[in-house]
């Protein structure tokens, strides 16, 4: 119960710093709404395969850049007042929390931007929209934890990079593969969507166990 | 002395051992071509065989050959002359329907001499009928059946049509893998018990001021011998991939998710140079091999299942086991496994002593 307690304050805390610093939010929406122009003014008719791909990858890049900051933005000694002040644990879970929640608000309004001027492929619109939810879940724990490696480094945007892109790659193809047969209509199923889901799931727990187990050895810096 | 090098020797010798055997044992003979591969019913055919490894002219006296359609549907040859040692003619008199409701049947051919055994070519001619007639059917292919098959004498490998001598890869590229799986595994645990003496040492503070990095150290030579058995994975991989799909890289699943995985792990080497404080960079070294073995399970054991593959095991191809691995095959590949990782796990001690002389070294003013 400490825990959720200590996890929806540290949660607000991230919001309030959020809404302090407008101009990091700002940028990331300026960055995924000017690519989706790009991809627009280069294709005007974008096939569904380009639309997938592109999709993709504007989100993935936004994700990196959206989640590379928060165990940056703030001082290392703040932090360590917070791991004084909370479990450890929390901390951890707030910035996951709250990183899902921006990243599945980026890949919402990403889908808005990009079907207004590339089209709107999804024929089922449920499963692509559980697998946005469990992509973004995934995104947002493997970033942070990368975020949290890289955070003590450097060189640290290069390195967030280097760690998290592959990291990405498995859930990345299986959101791929998920959103290409939520192109097909339903009647026409063939691709077993539900088995991708629950992988995506089971890739979304294993990667928080891992950091939740992991993490109690990174923050005492 | 025995248990301290002893092991070094024995994967030594498993792996001479390995290619002694894997590269000596013959291969079981096989056909490799038939001439013509499709055909009308209701002739008489004359067909050109080229085996592999026979000694047709040694086998001549007895030699026998049947095509097969199933069990109960067999034709056996009428007429049939050695050219050669690698070549046959065999005639075959097709009768005017076949006892199937397809229009184009497929058929095994069978052929059997004392001297080369029995070798056959799955699904080898092709019969196209004109018209279906079972009861027809029935009158021309009385129940024969094929008895007294001959076992060729000695040891000797599988012989499979498209892969032919390159099945011995599978004592290289396969084994290798394992290897790197079991050396990472290895990382994994020396990682996690550097974490866990850490947290030890934490709780009930010794009187050592300075932690041991042995474990750190050991982790990073296990994961070195484990990337560049991945790397030479890959490339014996790409190898046999060329001989048999026809491209060193086809975008099979297992290619990019073992690609992936590579990647993952020569991070990690990025990642150590990213940090200046020993005592640190072991930290977050070992926290990120934990991680990243968590990352690799799914991309190498649970997405490459789910998805269609060229290799065995997957997507309707045969799996390891059953009938691409018989059993002597498994008496070098088994060892062959034990051998690479003890040679594995050698390169990783020398590794570790480096590091560790490297660090002394260092401390010594260098």
């Amino acid at each position: 119960m400490q825990l959720i307690r200590e996890i929806g304050f540290l949660f607000q805390k991230e919001l309030t710093l959020e809404m302090r610093q407008k101009y990091a939010l700002g940028g990331i929406l300026l960055y995924v709404l000017s690519t989706v122009y790009v991809v627009y003014i280069s294709f005007v008719r974008v096939e569904p395969d380009h639309w997938n791909t592109l999709y993709w990858i504007i989100i993935l890049f936004a994700s990196v850049n959206a989640v590379a900051r928060s165990f940056l933005q703030e001082h290392s000694g703040r932090q360590l007042y917070y791991y004084t002040l909370a479990n450890p644990l929390a901390v951890l879970l707030a910035k996951i929390l709250y990183n899902f929640l921006l990243l599945l608000f980026l890949s919402l309004l990403t889908l808005g931007a990009y079907s207004v001027v590339a089209g709107y492929p999804i024929q089922q619109p449920g499963p692509f929209l559980w697998a946005l939810v469990l992509g973004s879940l995934g995104f947002s724990i493997a970033l942070t934890f990368v975020s949290a490696i890289a955070s003590r480094a450097t060189n640290t945007s290069t390195l967030m990079a280097i760690l998290s892109l592959p990291l990405l790659i498995p859930i990345l193809a299986t959101l791929i593969r998920l959103a290409k047969a939520s192109f097909i209509p339903k009647a026409g199923m063939e691709v077993p969507i539900k088995s991708d889901l629950y992988i995506l799931a089971g890739i979304d727990l294993l990667l928080l166990g891992a950091a939740m187990m992991l993490f109690s050895f990174l923050w005492r810096d | 002395m025995i248990l301290k090098h002893g092991w070094k020797a024995l994967g030594a010798a498993i792996l001479i051992y390995t290619f002694v055997a894997g590269l000596l044992i013959p291969l079981k003979t096989g056909v490799q071509s038939i001439i013509p591969q499709s055909i009308q019913s209701g002739r008489n055919v004359s067909f050109r065989v080229q085996g592999y490894n026979t000694q047709y002219l040694a086998g001549a006296p007895e030699m026998r050959a049947w095509l097969k359609m199933d069990d109960d549907h067999v034709l056996a040859a009428f007429q049939i002359l050695v050219q050669n040692d690698r070549e046959l003619k065999v005639g075959f008199q097709i009768p005017f329907f076949l006892p199937t409701d397809k229009k184009v049947q497929d058929f095994t051919l069978i052929i059997d001499n004392p001297v080369d055994g029995a070798h056959i070519l799955p699904s080898a001619v092709f019969v196209t009928q004109d018209s279906i007639n079972m009861a027809l059917a029935k009158m021309y292919w009385p129940p024969e059946k094929i008895e007294g098959l001959h076992e060729k004498a000695g040891i000797s490998f599988p012989f499979r049509n498209i892969l032919a001598e390159t099945i011995r890869n599978t004592y290289y590229h396969v084994p290798l893998w394992f290897a790197m799986i079991l050396l990472f595994l290895g990382a994994v645990f020396y990682s996690g018990r550097h974490l866990f003496r850490l947290s030890y040492r934490n709780k009930i503070t010794t009187g050592e001021d300075r932690m041991t990095l042995d474990d750190d150290r050991m982790s990073l030579s296990l994961i070195r011998t484990g990337v560049l058995f991945g790397i030479l994975g890959l490339l014996t991989g790409m190898v046999w991939a060329k001989n048999t799909w026809g491209a060193y890289w086809s975008g099979d699943i297992k290619q990019n998710m073992t690609a992936i995985c590579l990647l993952i792990y020569m991070a990690y080497f990025v990642l150590r140079q990213a940090y200046e404080d020993p005592e640190q960079r072991a930290r977050i070294a070992s926290v990120y091999a934990l991680f990243a073995f968590a990352a690799m399970i799914p991309l190498l054991f649970v997405i490459p299942r789910l998805t269609d593959s060229l290799h065995p095991g997957n997507g309707g191809n045969p799996a390891m086991g059953g009938e691409d691995l018989d059993n002597t095959m498994r008496m070098v590949f088994y060892p062959a496994i034990i051998g690479w990782t003890l040679l594995g796990l050698w390169m990783s001690q020398i590794s570790f002593r480096i590091e560790r002389l490297k660090e002394r070294w260092l401390e010594s003013g260098g």
